[in-house]
């Protein structure tokens, strides 16, 4: 049990090296963040203590998946399987736990503690044997996948939109516009494999054109009920949402660029920084995107045999 | 037509790739041969241009690496992608829109389901139909018959023989000796990187008695069964 903690350990290690920062200095800006990103949850929402749970359970879920405890139980047996789960989630839980205490909140960390103790000894299918149908079927992959892992937070979208025109609240059905933007661009956060970009008979100009056309497409399909409603709510205000809804496009566009640049490695921390500026502070877009354009076509030309 | 002329390959220091001199014809099927590790794999993804490498891969059809079908190993698939979408995806890579992919369903997957629910022999001829309908010229397949049923394997063969008989140029890499032996017209052996031989059909029982002979030698003995 202590060997396999070890190697869990290693493994988690590693990927925060490949991701180009030192282990310790890693962990201790994912605290940081992880502090700071609680603290303005609890001061904007009054349902942070739900939103920290679910947080928490979701992680635990996902190390409750079948094919991995199955595993568990092949390797080291029931009784090893089931102390290793309860500890695996009692770490996770830690964190939670800690924020919830610090928020005075004991009621709401005991339960997290006891729930994350009984998730341990049960296991859970993530995967559903039934397709989900896409209107985006006909050109995968990004879509036509993202939308089907993504699919339950669409409604909740929607439904924020219409709770923000029943409040009268534009600033919220601008945040539930862009919550789409958000969940599209994530479509585009981790590479395929080399064969997926190698196997297009493209150059890298018409392929990255290509990609972001579709994906704009998509996304503004998407926000099409979010947009439109805003702008029959409050057409005044018709400047406001179009210039939201540009940023969404520019974001997403930023997204796609900067994942060619970094091709075939994952996106990496100097390109995090950049996109990570250019999003707060919207103008910088229009500064970055040339940067990425131009390394992603370097990139492309190498593994599309462009020799232009 | 495909020439490979002094290629090497090295990761890092280790030369995987060791001076292969080949040439693919049009219309010919080709096999690969050699132990695990021999450098099949990397030969066929320098073919394709997935690997940089040292030496010349010239071929009549340019960029070559638009022309080629892959089937590698172990295709890979993106999570909740259905088979229609993955055929949909490779067929569209290649500018080969509205292919009626039900009609050329040859293997009978279930093409709605999501193509990581399949299994290995599923996944495999999921791939090879997907490259088939991209209309390439040259074929590149890397253990085609591998984890795939007896009925698939026959299947497999007549298409093979069939791109062969269309001009295409086919090359193939297999652990069983009988599958190449059905289909090619000429078997390289490599062994460490190093291209060992290149053998005629008319000679291919002469080089599965030698490999048999030179891969069992006394290693059964060695056992020492009861």
């Amino acid at each position: 049990m202590k060997d396999y903690f070890k190697l869990q350990l290693v493994m988690t290690n590693r990927k925060v090296k490949e991701a180009g920062i030192n282990p310790v200095l890693g962990y201790l800006l994912s605290l940081v963040a992880f502090v700071l990103l609680s603290e303005y949850i609890f001061q904007k929402t009054e349902f942070a203590r739900y939103l920290v749970i679910l947080a928490c359970l979701s992680f635990q879920f996902r190390l409750s998946e079948k094919s991995r405890t199955d595993f568990l139980l092949s390797t080291f047996g029931d009784k090893s399987k089931n102390r290793i789960r309860v500890l695996e989630n009692v770490i996770v839980c830690i964190p939670f736990v800690s924020i919830l205490a610090y928020e005075n909140l004991f009621s709401e960390a005991a339960i997290l503690i006891v729930s994350s103790i009984t998730i341990a000894l049960f296991s859970f299918r993530t995967s559903l044997n039934f397709t989900i149908p896409t209107p985006f079927s006909k050109n995968p992959f990004e879509f036509s996948t993202g939308f089907r892992k993504t699919l339950l937070l669409f409604p909740l979208a929607y439904a924020l939109a219409a709770v923000a025109i029943n409040l009268d609240n534009l600033n919220l059905g601008i945040f539930a516009m862009l919550l789409i933007f958000l969940i599209t661009l994530s479509y585009y956060s981790k590479p395929e494999g080399e064969y997926y970009v190698w196997v297009h008979a493209e150059t890298p100009k018409s392929f990255l054109r290509r990609k972001v056309i579709r994906a704009t497409k998509n996304s503004i399909l998407l926000t099409i009920p979010i947009t439109i409603g805003l702008l029959l709510f409050y057409p005044v205000e018709y400047d406001r949402i179009l210039l939201f809804l540009l940023i969404g496009i520019l974001a997403l566009w930023t997204m796609i660029l900067a994942k060619y640049s970094a091709f075939p490695s994952e996106l990496n921390l100097p390109e995090g920084i950049l996109i990570a500026f250019a999003l707060s502070v919207p103008p910088l877009i229009l500064l970055v995107l040339p940067y990425f354009y131009t390394k992603s076509i370097k990139n492309l030309r190498l593994i599309l045999h462009d020799k232009n | 037509m495909i020439k490979i002329k002094g290629l090497h390959k090295y990761y890092g220091k280790n030369e995987v790739l060791r001076g292969i001199n080949m040439e693919f014809s049009r219309g010919k099927v080709y096999g690969i041969v050699g132990e695990n590790g021999a450098g099949k794999t990397t030969l066929f993804r320098c073919i394709a241009g997935l690997e940089t490498y040292r030496g010349d891969i010239i071929s009549d059809l340019q960029p070559l690496k638009n022309h080629i079908g892959l089937l590698l190993t172990s295709p890979f698939f993106f999570s909740k992608i259905t088979g229609k979408e993955y055929i949909r995806l490779l067929c569209n890579a290649r500018d080969k829109k509205n292919i009626a992919i039900d009609e050329k369903n040859i293997f009978d997957l279930p093409l709605n389901q999501y193509a990581t629910t399949y299994s290995t022999g599923m996944k495999k001829k999921l791939a090879i139909t997907a490259i088939l309908l991209q209309e390439n010229d040259y074929f590149i397949l890397d253990e085609p018959f591998n984890g795939v049923d007896i009925q698939s394997n026959i299947v497999l063969t007549e298409i093979i023989l069939k791109l062969k008989e269309l001009n295409k140029t086919v090359l193939v890499s297999s652990h069983i000796f009988s599958t190449l032996s059905d289909t090619c017209d000429e078997i390289h052996l490599l062994r460490k990187g190093e291209q060992i031989k290149s053998v005629q059909k008319v000679h291919f029982k002469t080089l599965e008695q030698e490999m048999k002979e030179t891969t069992i030698g006394t290693r059964i003995e060695k056992l020492d069964l009861k």
